[in-house]
């Protein structure tokens, strides 16, 4: 399983680290720790790779809960839910986008998969009866949401890591993914620079899984982690594999003012509402039946439009009022959003309105795949946030995410490991030639002249991406915020970290990320100046109707010499036919 | 205002403060100020970050000489004494370098690890710890089809220890976790008292017993700081007092026999 192999003599110096698996998971959020958990029980060897101890992926900020149609909860008119109930309100929120064969496929499983994380020991919450709790959110035409506080993202990661712990799967921490290695066509592995000694490693196996989450930081407004840095699509796009639909961004309608910190929209299903400076709840002019649980495109629009229009605070904010809620409930149901509050707006939400904008919060594209995980590359798969399988399409409901990340998690791991027994082992020689690729591409990077702070360029790329790419889009503006980001690819090409080490190079591991985080860029912009029309997240000025004539379809896009080539592919209907989309 | 930062890397004879000067503004976060420091001053710094919404427990330092998450101290407050917390004493907390706390900020590592670079703590023994008392869920009945039943009632006591995000600052402010370098420390002891409490559990009890030895639940001193630097309010003083009252019972009754 591990082998030390001195690199080629000629430069003597360094000592290459070589590790056999039969899968690498790349990733240790919900989604990575589902798959470790099904590979390891079917007998094979698997081993994650994160950039992070798995406890601090992002899946641990998810706050409001995860969708299942338990109908544990009656909805308005007594009746109860279903898995076909939930698929359509997923297809409607997703703009039609969506695949419905794997909405359907996710819907089917999602009882199944609240009941799995139960069995090993999530503490959901519970109804007086001693069922599952569930809530409304936003989109959803029954309480579907299954809940843990406002900490159900926490509570799903502590037990799937638990569970990881119990059967020693290896995890390879702080190592950051540098390259995905192909070999014949197929890939074959990863190399993974240790973040603490700045060595780099080459992993071997059979199968990749990448599970490495969201690009949101290439926003400034963002809820997400600040280690949530597109990594994977950044790898998946050096190696040939197509990103799909990237332009489908969404903006979380209640991020906290000032951090952009998430309020989640738990508080809406428990009651709170959207009030603008003039005292209005708003909402009845956008989406008179469901509104403040309208879907996320709707809120943070509507949101965003009042803001524009002068009814929101100085500053460009609005309120999130709970405080009719009463202290018992929000103590009971919303500790956790209450406590952001506190510590980071000094606002108590039992006594006070919380200020709260729109932000960036989820990537709805990803890496291209198949309803099994699959990429074009035999050996390489994805899921999660990271893929694109799709089932948000150009808008993600609440509650879906958590949900995607365990269904999918476990199903990919399933396929791969029926895939597993029709591949190869693979060729080592070409691993050593990657390793060796990577150190010398480290240390052309250490060895450039210094330049302007790398720090800098990333700032002005989130801001960028935010005013340009934001919700409101338009063609002319996203013209210019190409050119700009192109120019940033090109200024970046010429600089360098200060610091020269090669262990704990914090600084070496945000050029490195910010290099991909300018290719995703890239391919957002392009997607999003293409796509003539308005669907889900994707609101063009320019073209304020959604074209279903001319764009039902998903973007694809790929590295051709350097630069992005788009195509597009049909979207798979089957149950629903797109309508217009009412709420 | 001054952030004072320890240094510390390998190949250097003894550790160093390196003080960077910078304004505070409204919101910043003791993270905020690092990564300036980072931004502006010296980019060879290293800090642990990632939700910097104290929600996932990477960035525990020693701020003011009080364990806490770097992401969610703010420096104002610091700077106009607010954040103060009386901990029991223990040799991480005596001044050993000078500092003025009206304005300045010093940021230490996490006490109790070892040292990797800067504030950049080696979190092994902590997690070594956490898996010693086999945090996984036993439960007592063959797994049923559906979602096994829980009374809302039995909540709120679990929530109050699967809360704890293993940030480690519990850790870091125990006396007895500085002294005998052995002790599972409160974290842990915590996390194991979450499955003993909790009613799916085939025999929550006697889950207590892997950790019935000197330095698992007899260890501790009550010394309480864990508990006040907690940014969760994980109280595992209150987990090791049932835990021993539950033992003690045990051992009365087997005595009687």
């Amino acid at each position: 399983m591990y082998l030390d192999l001195k690199a080629d003599d000629e430069d003597g110096v360094v000592s290459t680290s070589i590790h056999y698996h039969d899968v690498i998971i790349i990733g240790g959020g919900l989604t990575g720790l589902r798959a470790a958990l099904q590979v390891s029980d079917s007998g094979l060897n698997g081993a994650i790779v994160s950039k992070v101890h798995p406890l601090r992926s992002h899946s641990v900020a998810a706050q409001g809960g995860m969708n299942a149609s338990l109908g544990n909860v009656p909805g308005e008119d007594g009746t109860s839910d279903s898995w076909e109930m939930h698929a359509y309100d997923t297809v409607k929120g997703s703009d039609y986008l969506a695949d419905q064969d794997a909405v359907e496929r996710m819907c089917r499983e999602a009882t199944a998969t609240v009941y799995e994380l139960e069995h090993m020991g999530t503490v959901w919450s519970r109804l007086e009866n001693g069922k599952i709790a569930q809530r409304p959110f936003g989109g959803a035409g029954f309480p579907r949401t299954c809940y843990a506080a406002d900490r159900t993202g926490h509570n799903a990661l502590h037990t799937l890591y638990e569970q990881v712990l119990d059967r020693n799967i290896p995890v390879y921490e702080e190592f950051f993914v540098t390259s995905l290695v192909k070999d014949s066509g197929r890939c074959i592995g990863c190399t993974a620079i240790e973040i603490m000694t700045g060595k780099i490693h080459g992993f071997i196996s059979k199968v990749v899984l990448m599970a490495t989450g969201g690009f949101g930081r290439i926003f400034n407004r963002s809820t997400n982690a600040l280690i949530n840095t597109g990594d994977g699509q950044a790898l998946a796009l050096d190696l040939g594999v197509p990103l799909k639909d990237m332009e489908f961004v969404q903006f979380h309608p209640t991020t906290l003012y000032g951090t952009n910190i998430l309020m989640s929209e738990g508080a809406r299903g428990e009651g709170g509402i959207l009030i603008n400076s003039r005292g209005e709840r708003f909402m009845k002019r956008y989406a008179p039946n469901s509104m403040d649980l309208a879907p996320r495109d709707v809120v943070a629009r509507s949101i965003e439009q009042e803001i524009r229009e002068g009814r929101g605070y100085d500053g460009g904010y609005i309120h999130l009022d709970l405080t009719h809620l009463g202290a018992d409930r929000i103590k009971e149901r919303l500790p956790g959003i209450r406590q952001i509050a506190m510590d980071f707006a000094n606002v108590d939400p039992i006594n006070d309105p919380v200020p709260v904008q729109p932000g960036q919060h989820y990537s709805m594209g990803g890496i291209d795949v198949e309803i099994n995980g699959g990429t074009i590359f035999p050996g390489l798969y994805a899921a999660g946030e990271c893929a694109c399988i799709s089932v948000h399409g150009a808008n993600r409901l609440g509650g879906n995410s958590l949900l995607e990340t365990v269904v999918y998690g476990r199903l990919v791991a399933d396929k791969i490991i029926k895939d597993i027994k029709e591949l190869s082992e693979p060729d080592s020689q070409h691993m050593k030639s990657a390793v060796k690729a990577v150190e010398s591409k480290i240390e052309e990077i250490l060895g450039r002249r210094e330049g302007a702070s790398i720090f800098k360029v990333r700032e002005n790329m989130a801001e960028t991406m935010f005013q340009k790419f934001g919700i409101f889009r338009d063609g002319q503006i996203m013209e210019e915020g190409l050119k700009e980001i192109k120019k940033m690819q090109e200024k970046l090409s010429h600089l360098t970290p200060n610091n020269k080490d090669l262990a704990v190079n914090q600084t070496l591991i945000q050029f490195l990320e910010l290099e991909g985080m300018l290719k995703i860029a890239e391919v957002v912009a392009c997607g999003a100046i293409k796509r003539e029309e308005s669907r889900g997240s994707h609101t063009r000025i320019d073209y304020p109707d959604r074209d279903d004539d001319n764009y039902l379809k998903h973007t694809l896009a790929v590295l051709k010499e350097g630069s992005i080539d788009l195509s597009y592919k049909s979207v798979i209907l089957g149950m629903f036919e797109p309508k217009e989309r009412v709420y | 205002m001054k952030l004072k930062v320890y240094r510390y890397y390998d190949g250097i004879e003894k550790p160093r403060y390196d003080t960077f000067k910078l304004e505070p503004t409204q919101g910043m976060t003791v993270l905020g100020a690092l990564f300036q420091f980072q931004q502006k001053f010296d980019d060879s710094i290293a800090f642990h970050y990632s939700c910097r919404g104290a929600v996932c427990g990477t960035c525990a330092m020693l701020i003011n000489k009080v364990p806490r998450l770097a992401c969610r101290t703010q420096v104002t407050s610091l700077l106009k004494g607010e954040l103060k917390i009386p901990l029991s004493p223990y040799p991480a907390l005596e001044e050993t370098v000078e500092w003025n706390p009206e304005e300045e900020i010093l940021v230490e590592p996490l006490p109790h690890l070892p040292v990797i670079r800067d504030l950049i703590v080696d979190m092994s023994k902590f997690f070594d710890f956490y898996k010693y008392v086999e945090p996984v869920f036993k439960p007592g009945d063959p797994t049923p089809e559906k979602a096994r039943h829980m009374d809302p009632v039995a909540i709120p006591e679990l929530e109050l220890y699967t809360n704890c995000i293993l940030c480690g600052a519990c850790f870091g402010s125990c006396p007895v976790d500085g002294s005998d370098p052995d002790y599972l420390g409160p974290a842990a002891l915590a996390k194991l008292y979450r499955f003993c409490i909790d009613p799916r559990e085939a025999n929550g009890i006697e889950r207590l017993k892997i950790a019935d030895i000197p330095r698992g639940w007899w260890d501790c001193e009550f010394h309480g700081n864990c508990r006040r630097v907690c940014p969760k309010d994980v109280p595992p003083l209150i987990a090791i007092a049932k835990a021993r009252e539950q033992l003690n019972q045990e051992r009365e009754k087997i005595g009687d026999k």
